[in-house]
């Protein structure tokens, strides 16, 4: 289960900085959405943030061609921005304006765009792996050489569909990644009560595909071990999986105080933050220098508070527009807009 | 190694086996004459992987056994006539003739009935096991799947929940090599079906199916482990389905010489010169079991044959408890 093997490519300097900044960019949107917007009541319903765990989705995410296929899970708000999703049609989205991605239908991550890649999950976890093994398959008879990448929690990896997904794709070859996101508890259970092994890679060699485990908190292994599963799915060789381990450094969702995650693990994996590192890396390489970074974050704060002004500027739906988008007929809405 | 067998329980391993494959073939003959409303589902070639496994079991154990496993409740119990009663849909069948097919159970024998959705009982034989393990009662719970239905979300969901509550869990994969006119490798992207095992952490071992005493060996170190609360065991028996899916089903994707190679394994056959090359069953003893077995068999035909179809106006009756 190496996880850097000896023809392992670090990303070129564009490649670093771009992450650094999706990095950043991603822990300041969801710091705005669960620690501000959230709490000053202008979000309806639940929010899930990803925070501690950006790592992956960045430095898998980051690497897709336009005509690849990402399925993130709510938890992988970067994926959405490295797809070409914008704050405001994020923002947006989470303050349920009629100019969001589902037009204040949801105020969640319950969205996607095939123009942009990007398949829409559900709230039923782990149901979209079967669905990403469908895109796979599809980009497969295409020919194309282009792949799918799959996301899903620990507490993801017991449910069925993972199951059915996995081995279909083991069975056809398919140009799938499996990228779990082992961030040690789904909701309070944590991962030694939700399987009996120390790493889910194992279940890689059981369904007839690698396994690998990697630190999910240094993008540079995630970039690694996603680099060499991606090239091996567009080479036609088939799926692989991919276990970050990594750790939820919030709780289930915003409702969510998680006393039940010892504050100890919280220090410990503190000191491990995905973006502390990367940032240290770029400054040891001299890749960027801190006023370089302190201008990085200064643009990031502008961009979220004219994306956010944005959306909170946008109309709230109509309540007369309700029933629409809810059966695609003659006039629907979604037909007009492709 | 468990404990070895006496001569009397070679004997009743013999058998089972028998009374298995002449149950099987009576219901040929009846599905042939008309006689039985649905499909015939054969366990010819598999009957040791249903007996050696059902006899390795206590009397307090649970079973959840397939279509195929008609071997592992005669095992438990069962007699033939009531296979016969099910199969030609009479009122005093197990299911008063509402199915046609082996979902019966009854939890005095120890017998969690089979539907059809194949992989379902892996956690159902998990919820058995769990109420085992918390009401402190040695019981062990067995349930077969086949190769096919390993594919299914039901299979892991129960093999994982099995794995991590440490449940006295025995799934025995009845590898036949098709599950319908699916070949194997094109259900999995693996070898040996116990490499599955390892990605739930569940120790599995590989038998021969076609070996009545490996699966019983296999099985009862697997009861054993799992009365001294280490867990739940996987157990992998290679085998042959040596006809079709079912009776309607001529099987003609299946290679001749496949079946042929197979034929050879018969597990009666081999079981049977195992006894003889022993001396474990004098030729006389064999033959008194045969003819009691054929007697069985005839009178329960019979029997069945006898008995009343339900009254059309008893069909909405058991439909609310």
């Amino acid at each position: 289960m190496a996880t850097r093997t000896s023809k392992a490519r670090s990303p070129d300097a564009v490649t670093l900085e771009r992450m650094l900044y999706y990095l950043k960019l991603t822990r300041e949107a969801e710091w705005r959405i669960d620690q501000v917007l959230y709490r000053q009541g202008k979000i309806v319903g639940g929010v899930y943030v990803g925070r501690g765990q950006e790592a992956i989705a960045v430095g898998s995410t980051i690497q897709l061609t336009p005509d690849d296929v990402v399925v993130p899970t709510h938890r992988d708000f970067s994926a959405f921005l490295i797809r070409g999703f914008s704050l405001r049609e994020m923002f947006a989205n989470w303050l349920g304006r009629a100019n969001g991605p589902t037009r204040g239908r949801d105020g969640s991550l319950h969205f996607g765009d095939m123009q942009r890649g990007v398949v829409a999950i559900i709230s039923h976890l782990g149901s979209w792996c079967p669905v990403a093994c469908g895109v796979a398959m599809a980009l497969k008879r295409r020919g194309q050489g282009n792949v799918v990448l799959v996301f899903f929690g620990d507490g993801t990896s017991s449910e069925g569909d993972v199951h059915e997904a996995m081995n279909w794709a083991a069975v056809m070859k398919l140009p799938v990644v499996f990228l779990c996101n082992n961030n040690a508890f789904a909701y309070s259970t944590p991962a030694e009560k939700q399987f009996a092994v120390k790493s889910l890679a194992v279940r890689g060699p059981a369904y007839g595909m690698p396994g690998v485990s990697v630190d999910g908190n240094d993008v540079l292994a995630v970039y690694e071990a996603a680099r060499q599963a991606i090239a091996r799915a567009r080479a036609g060789r088939g799926p692989s999986l991919i276990e970050c381990k990594t750790f939820r450094m919030a709780g289930h969702s915003a409702h969510d105080a998680a006393e039940y995650v010892p504050e100890g693990l919280l220090r410990q994996w503190a000191r491990k933050d995905p973006i502390a590192r990367l940032e240290k890396l770029l400054l040891a390489r001299r890749i960027l220098t801190r006023d370089r970074i302190r201008e990085m974050e200064q643009a990031i704060q502008k961009e979220i508070d004219e994306a956010v002004a944005l959306a909170e500027a946008s109309p709230l739906p109509e309540p007369a527009s309700t029933p629409q988008g809810v059966y695609c007929g003659a006039d629907c809405w979604w037909e007009k807009k492709n | 190694m468990p404990a070895r067998l006496t001569r009397h329980q070679l004997h009743d391993l013999y058998y089972y086996l028998r009374l298995n494959r002449r149950v099987d073939e009576q219901l040929v003959h009846l599905y042939r004459q008309g006689k039985v409303v649905g499909g015939v589902y054969s366990s010819l070639g598999q009957e040791a992987i249903s007996v050696g496994a059902a006899y390795a079991l206590e009397a307090q154990d649970v079973i959840g056994p397939m279509i195929r496993n008609v071997g592992a409740m005669l095992v438990r119990g069962y007699r033939p006539r009531d296979v016969f009663l099910q199969y030609l849909a009479r009122q005093d069948g197990p299911t008063g003739g509402r199915d046609a097919n082996t979902h019966f159970g009854d939890l005095a024998l120890g017998v969690i009935a089979p539907i059809s959705m194949l992989g379902e009982l892996v956690p159902v034989l998990a919820g058995v096991a769990l109420a085992a393990k918390l009401r402190q009662e040695k019981r062990v719970a067995l349930t077969y799947v086949g190769d096919g239905a390993t594919s299914t979300g039901q299979f892991h969901e129960g093999l994982n929940f099995a794995a991590v509550q440490k449940l006295p869990l025995i799934v025995i994969v009845e590898n036949n090599g098709w599950a319908y006119s699916t070949p194997v490798e094109k259900q999995m992207a693996i070898r040996h079906i116990a490499e599955r095992a390892k990605g739930y952490g569940i120790p599995a071992t590989i038998v021969d199916g076609n070996d009545v005493l490996k699966v019983y060996a296999a099985t009862r170190l697997a009861a054993e482990r799992a009365r001294r609360g280490e867990g739940p065991t996987f157990i992998e028996a290679k085998t042959m389905r040596m006809k079709g899916h079912a009776e309607h089903d001529d099987a003609r994707y299946m290679p001749k010489e496949l079946l042929e190679a197979w034929r050879k394994k018969d597990p009666i056959l081999r079981f049977e010169k195992y006894l003889a090359r022993k001396k474990l069953m004098a030729a006389e003893e064999k033959a008194a079991l045969d003819a009691r077995i054929e007697n069985e068999i005839r009178a329960d035909v019979a029997f069945a044959e006898a008995s009343p179809f339900p009254a059309p106006n008893a069909a909405a009756q058991p439909v609310w408890a």
